[in-house]
């Protein structure tokens, strides 16, 4: 069934692009000057105050591309360079990378972000997800504990093995035959921290699912973690450092990210809690005050920014108020200070006591 | 001894006064003129005659000439013109002293005995004067003066100089002005189509000097770009109706140009008409010309230079295998008028600017402002992924579609020939958005909010060893 979508869905954007082509086509033979509107989309806005629409998944904007604009002519150049390698992508049912893509042409394409622009305005202009058009990235997550599952005909059994660290499977849509015996999912911001509960055999003690995306968490990552979530319907607890960068990361998974904003649907985890750490667990659990690390100009510039983001004040203001803190404290730390006590205090004692007083904010 | 100043200025007044009696005549007209300069005088003597087979003169034209008998302390003539004319349907020719030394009327003109035509049905003018000086100086200003009347095209004038020096037979140059024979406009032609076919002329033939094409820059007429305009004033009582005619040759140079000694050296030469004479640039038109906003036409002026009326503009990062021509025409729209009038500053600026846009609209891509130069740097990559798009597709269908919608038998379509027409396509466009007015091009890009930083959203999410976009705000 899978397989028979994606290729119902590969005929259909091949459609699209067809038809694409044709209107510039057309246009241009009767001396018409193409236009081409790609909408735009975001996920907040820095007015908490403000009466906006941001947790619509619906377009905020638009932007109509011409050849007026020396940008905008560029921009459509990238998109159609793009287009084309995703069109031969399509067809001969070959996948890429953004990166490869890059290499095709790097002295046009001048940098990576200009690739990405031009996946991103071919989804939002196909209404597609980025995997659609065959562009798959690097899988840079890893996961382990109570599952199984089956990715484009390979087993991943992370149950013979809790403590074995597995990737993250690209391309997640053709992830089939989940099964868990799990009873909620830790997502770990580094992976030092997630080598270390292997070691502590975390999983072998907690029944979970234990995910990393190795900082900041890549398009597969959460896609998995999403498909996790909607698959086996558990609890999702995440745990960062108390830093304004792990605030970042957990608001990634949580909400998104902006630069995908077109496609968030699929990328965010809306039920994941904060699991740690808080500002104020460097008193509870006697941070010793070498690990408290002031904020930097930097750091304080931005937690005042990410303080100001509609959905916080919106959704979550728990965690704003948790920011605040930070911000009033003046301090970071990261989560390997709390094993201070002992090297596997994280897993005996932090994460589970956390999970059993249900400590984390919703 | 040489001709002094005062002289070919009176003699270009009484060519172009010839010429516009040829003009009028509507008939084949023949204008010649004669110098002679005969041998033992000291200081040497040159008479002159101007004749023409045009409509017979009015004594008006010669109301306002003035030449002084003497210049720096030096006699430079008697101060007289003896004029002889006739008109078709009269039965005598008529002759007359003029003595334009005199600004009393009845003083200035003396009538002389005129002689009967004996039933013989002509008209024409004679206007003959005698000079001090040698011959030498009048010769250049007068054949420049010739070379320039040819870009009026006008197809009934044929115009001849003989010079003779020296008792006979001394030696004797002739010097015939005549249209190319294969460009002569035909009689119905209006003045912008004839001075669109002798401006076209003029480059071809160096400035009118060759009496053929120079082969060595131009392989044909089609290498020349041309564009033309018109502006005329709003009439009314005080100022009568006049016409600012326009015309702009850009030409691409053979690479064999560099062989030939008459190629420009990017200068260009306006040529100014003023009722169908050549004449020195008024100072409205110089303004005119420095006022156009050239950079909008991908043009960059760098001086505009008035040397003694006639006036050269130069350009910066100009190619050199590229010349440009001006040619400005303005005239009354009654002839003769008694009220003499300059065209506005706008109405030249109006007339020029319409054959610039003339010249952007007839040549697609051509005379874009460097603005619209950079986008279509962008053109041929465009062009490539279209076609790309096109022949990449495994859809036959759509392939032969999008070929027939662009003019091509899908059969036979070759890849660069589409390739080559996009480009074309667009560069079209890009020439077309130009011309539209901005407001039509900034159609409310944010329909709901004003967006921000385009680029801030992309940076990449997942280049190795990146912690963090920089980008998470």
């Amino acid at each position: 069934m899978e397989g028979n979508f994606q290729i119902s869905e590969t005929t259909n954007l091949l459609r699209k692009i067809k038809e694409f082509t044709r209107s510039i086509v057309e246009d241009l033979a009767e001396g018409k000057s193409p236009e081409i509107a790609i909408n735009r989309f975001r996920n907040y806005c820095n007015d908490p105050e403000a009466d906006c629409f941001c947790s619509s998944d619906e377009p905020k904007g638009r932007e109509i591309l011409t050849l007026r604009k020396r940008s905008q002519t560029y921009r459509i150049d990238m998109l159609l360079r793009v287009l084309l390698i995703v069109q031969q992508l399509l067809q001969e049912n070959r996948h890429g990378s953004k990166r490869d893509i890059y290499y095709m042409h790097p002295s046009a394409f001048k940098a990576q972000s200009v690739v990405d622009r031009a996946i991103a305005d071919i989804c939002i202009l196909f209404q597609c997800s980025r995997y659609n058009l065959n562009v798959v990235s690097v899988g840079n997550g890893l996961v382990m504990g109570w599952l199984k599952f089956r990715e484009a005909g390979r087993k991943f059994d992370c149950l013979s093995s809790l403590s074995t660290a597995f990737p993250v499977p690209v391309p997640v849509e053709e992830v089939e035959d989940i099964v868990s015996l799990a009873e909620y999912i830790l997502v770990v911001e580094k992976e030092t921290v997630f080598q270390r509960l292997a070691n502590d055999m975390f999983c072998k003690t907690n029944r979970c699912i234990v995910v990393t995306g190795r900082g900041y968490p890549d398009v597969s990552t959460r896609r998995f973690l999403r498909l996790l979530m909607e698959k086996l319907q558990l609890p999702v607890h995440c745990l960062v450092d108390c830093d304004p960068y792990g605030f970042e990361i957990l608001a990634t998974y949580r909400f998104g990210s902006m630069q995908m904003a077109y496609d968030i649907e699929s990328l965010r985890a809306p039920e994941m809690k904060w699991l740690g750490a808080f500002p104020s667990d460097s008193e509870i659990y006697g941070v010793p005050q070498q690990c408290l690390l002031p904020l930097t100009e930097e750091d304080k510039k931005r937690t005042e920014a990410m303080l100001l983001r509609c959905y916080l004040k919106r959704e979550m203001p728990q965690w704003r108020l948790e920011l605040e803190s930070m911000l009033k404290r003046g301090v970071k730390f990261e989560i390997e200070a709390l094993s201070v006590h002992s090297l596997s205090f994280l897993s005996e004692v932090y994460i589970p006591s956390k999970i059993r007083s249900e400590g984390s904010f919703h | 001894m040489e001709i002094s100043d005062p002289v070919p200025k009176l003699l270009l007044q009484l060519i172009s006064s010839a010429f516009q009696r040829c003009r009028l005549a509507e008939d084949l007209c023949r204008l010649s003129l004669l110098l002679h300069q005969s041998a033992g005088n000291d200081p040497p003597i040159t008479s002159i005659s101007i004749s023409d087979t045009g409509i017979g003169c009015s004594l008006v034209e010669f109301q306002d000439l003035r030449c002084p008998r003497e210049f720096n302390g030096a006699k430079i003539w008697d101060g007289l013109l003896s004029v002889k004319t006739t008109c078709f349907s009269g039965d005598e020719v008529f002759c007359y002293h003029i003595n334009l030394d005199e600004y009393i009327s009845n003083k200035r003109i003396k009538r002389q005995p005129s002689q009967p035509k004996n039933g013989a049905k002509f008209s024409g003018t004679e206007v003959s004067l005698s000079v001090f000086g040698c011959i030498d100086a009048l010769v250049a200003p007068i054949v420049t003066f010739f070379q320039k009347m040819l870009v009026l095209h006008l197809p009934n004038v044929t115009m001849d100089l003989v010079v003779e020096q020296g008792a006979s037979p001394g030696t004797q140059t002739q010097y015939v002005f005549l249209m190319n024979g294969d460009q002569t406009p035909c009689f119905t032609a209006s003045n912008l189509e004839r001075l669109k076919s002798g401006l076209e002329d003029c480059v071809l033939r160096h400035g009118n000097c060759l009496e053929i094409m120079c082969e060595q820059c131009f392989s044909d007429r089609e290498h020349l770009k041309v564009g033309s305009g018109t502006a005329c004033p709003e009439e009314n009582r005080k100022r009568p109706g006049g016409t600012m005619e326009v015309v702009i040759v850009i030409s691409d140079l053979l690479e064999t140009t560099r062989h030939c000694s008459r190629s420009c050296e990017g200068k260009t030469e306006v040529l100014y008409f003023d009722n169908f004479s050549p004449s020195p640039i008024p100072q409205v038109a110089l303004s005119a010309l420095k006022k156009i906003d050239w950079k909008s036409y991908g043009l960059i002026l760098a001086s505009a230079n008035d040397q003694e009326g006639r006036v050269f503009l130069e350009w910066e990062h100009f190619p050199s295998y590229v010349q440009i021509q001006i040619a400005l025409h303005w005239y009354h729209n009654k002839y003769p008028t008694t009220h003499k009038t300059e065209p506005g500053i706008d109405l030249v600026k109006k007339g020029i600017k319409s054959a610039l846009n003339d010249l952007k609209t007839k040549h697609e891509g051509f005379l874009l402002s460097s603005h619209s130069r950079k986008i279509c740097g962008y053109v041929p990559d465009l062009a490539r992924s279209l076609a790309g798009l096109i022949f990449s597709s495994t859809d036959m269908d759509f392939q032969g579609d999008c070929l027939s919608v662009l003019g091509f038998q899908p059969q036979e379509a070759e890849r660069d020939a589409v390739e080559d027409y996009i480009q074309r396509k667009i560069v079209s466009v890009i020439g077309m958005n130009e011309s539209k007015p901005q407001k039509d091009q900034e159609a409310a890009p944010f329909l709901f909010f004003e967006g921000g930083s385009e680029t801030s959203y992309f940076e990449d999410e997942e280049i190795e060893g990146e912690y963090y976009s920089t980008s998470l705000e």
